[in-house]
């Protein structure tokens, strides 16, 4: 089995971080994996991207022309990425910046005002990011949580660990969102 | 020593493998010049080498850089700079001065873009650069072209290695895709012995003879003698040390060449041409000196094509007709720079050249 995923969003949103939590997740769960980000003239408060790929088998392409699950964390993000979106794939879509959606009929969509729950219930829009992953996660079931939980400890530097247990909670928040209630 | 990364399954990208690799093969001397997408390296030997009680210069050319690793592998100690394509332009004079020195000098070259400043992204334009060199004279630089993370941690061991071993300066060279991707590796003991250099190393004259390493031959008769010299030790290393990576080439009409980051797209290409029913194999260069030359000219004698796939405007595709000598056609498939063509786009092509 091989799969790919792409999270895009502004500079800033931790979309890189995201990537690297995801990739070091499918490590931990025995999978091979790459993580390659969008690079060149990058900038904070322009688009930022990531692809992660997970197999059984050697991975090949770091980077393909489609992806099976699409995280989009803003609007632009939302139009350049809707066509990038593999057929029967998903995209997670944070509707608190991605408002104006167009719908394809041959995928999945999950909507979620992810920025504007990162708010009311942690207090900080900086953890949209990682509900999206437990979003992302929950959607796949792909991933465990544990192993969520420990490439977020593998990832977050150790001058930042006293915001370890906020990302743990966004992880949980994300994980145990009610896919049906879409 | 680095205790925390040796023994261990990480992720990380592809130029902190390298340098976390050149720290555990024993680099006493980091000295280089910053420059996208190698700049990872720097960075970390600027705390690493620190840390360690190593030396750490951040030099202020390239040129200064690779003069300075020259000066400091005539000590015997082990010591590299790392750069890019334009920067690594810049090199050429110490590389060529370095090869006739016999100096064991490590260069991490991560092509990006090029000719000229060129641009940022991952490219193999420098195959020309790394094995025909453009700096004077005859020489030859061995290089090795790692294709996956856990490949640039073992090759720059074997680098710093092969470097001793054969008194060479030796390039590992990666491109922007492996330098910024991320993948888990294992940082293993490193498996070679080290080297003896104490018959040569300028160490200080104390109870010897003064010693002096230096390029410059005045008499026709002596530059002779010392070229002679210099061949068979690249034959040597022909003979002992050309590397390279095949997957079912014993049965295939096509055999697929490739190297680095692009032969990761070109193995799966070949996986879906083998369910297409078309026999494709893969010839994955790991030396790209020394070339493997001979084993290209034993399977010329059965395979019906050779395809080359690289991110460049042809290059390696030279050396592979030169191998093949005629007995099959040579095709290319490649793209000018960027990120390897997609598997699906490879197996297209192929089945238009087949």
């Amino acid at each position: 089995m091989e799969k790919s995923f792409l999270i895009a969003g502004f500079g800033g949103q931790g979309v890189l971080l995201a990537g690297e939590v995801l990739a070091n997740a499918f490590m931990y769960a025995g999978k091979n994996v790459t993580w390659y980000p969008s690079y060149g003239a990058e900038m904070r408060g322009g688009t930022v991207n990531c692809s992660v790929k997970m197999s059984d088998t050697e991975i090949g392409s770091v980077q393909d022309s489609t992806s099976d699950y699409i995280i989009v964390l803003n609007q632009a993000s939302f139009d350049r990425f809707l066509p990038s979106v593999s057929k029967n794939g998903t995209i997670i879509v944070n509707t608190s910046l991605a408002s104006d959606t167009k719908v394809r009929d041959d995928i999945n969509y999950v909507f979620f005002p992810i920025t504007q729950t990162a708010d009311e219930k942690l207090n900080s829009t900086k953890m949209t990011n990682i509900i999206a992953l437990g979003i992302l996660a929950r959607a796949t079931g792909l991933l465990d949580l544990k192993d969520l939980e420990k490439a977020l400890d593998t990832v977050i530097p150790p001058h930042r660990k006293n915001l370890l247990p906020l990302n743990l909670q966004a992880l949980k928040i994300g994980y145990e969102y009610d896919l049906l209630h879409v | 020593m680095v205790e925390c990364l040796k023994d261990k399954k990480v992720l990380t990208k592809g130029n902190y493998a390298i340098a976390n690799a050149a720290v555990l093969a024993g680099c006493q001397c980091y000295f280089g010049y910053p420059i996208t997408p190698q700049s990872e390296i720097g960075e970390f030997m600027s705390g690493k080498m620190q840390e360690l009680g190593r030396a750490y210069v951040s030099a202020e050319s390239e040129l200064a850089a690779i003069n300075m690793v020259i000066g400091a592998v005539s000590t015997g100690v082990k010591a590299m700079t790392s750069s890019s394509s334009c920067a690594v332009a810049l090199m050429q004079e110490g590389l060529s001065y370095a090869a006739a020195d016999e100096l064991p000098v490590v260069l991490v070259s991560v092509m990006r873009g090029g000719p000229g400043l060129g641009n940022i992204y991952p490219s193999q334009g420098d195959y020309f650069q790394a094995t025909k060199g453009g700096g004077d004279g005859d020489y030859k630089l061995i290089v090795l072209a790692p294709s996956t993370v856990q490949e640039c941690a073992d090759l720059t061991y074997k680098a710093f290695y092969l470097a001793q071993k054969y008194r060479n300066p030796t390039v590992l060279l990666a491109d922007g895709m492996l330098g910024q991707m991320m993948e888990p590796v294992e940082y293993k003991q490193n498996p070679y012995p080290e080297i003896d250099n104490s018959n040569w190393a300028l160490t200080g004259a104390k109870g010897r003879k003064g010693r002096i390493i230096r390029s410059y031959a005045p008499l026709a008769s002596d530059r002779c003698e010392f070229l002679e010299k210099l061949y068979k030790k690249y034959k040597l290393i022909e003979e002992n040390e050309t590397e390279w990576e095949e997957i079912g080439v014993e049965d295939a009409d096509v055999v697929l060449v490739s190297f680095g980051g692009t032969a990761r797209n070109v193995k799966i290409a070949a996986k879906m041409c083998r369910e297409k029913g078309i026999k494709a194999g893969v010839l994955r260069p790991i030396t790209l000196f020394p070339f493997p030359h001979k084993r290209l000219f034993e399977l010329s004698k059965k395979v019906k094509k050779f395809i080359t796939v690289e991110v460049n405007m042809g290059q390696m595709v030279n050396d592979v007709r030169l191998a093949v000598n005629g007995n099959a056609p040579v095709e290319l498939i490649h793209k000018p720079v960027g990120i390897p063509p997609a598997p699906e786009e490879i197996v297209k092509q192929i089945e238009e050249l087949i």
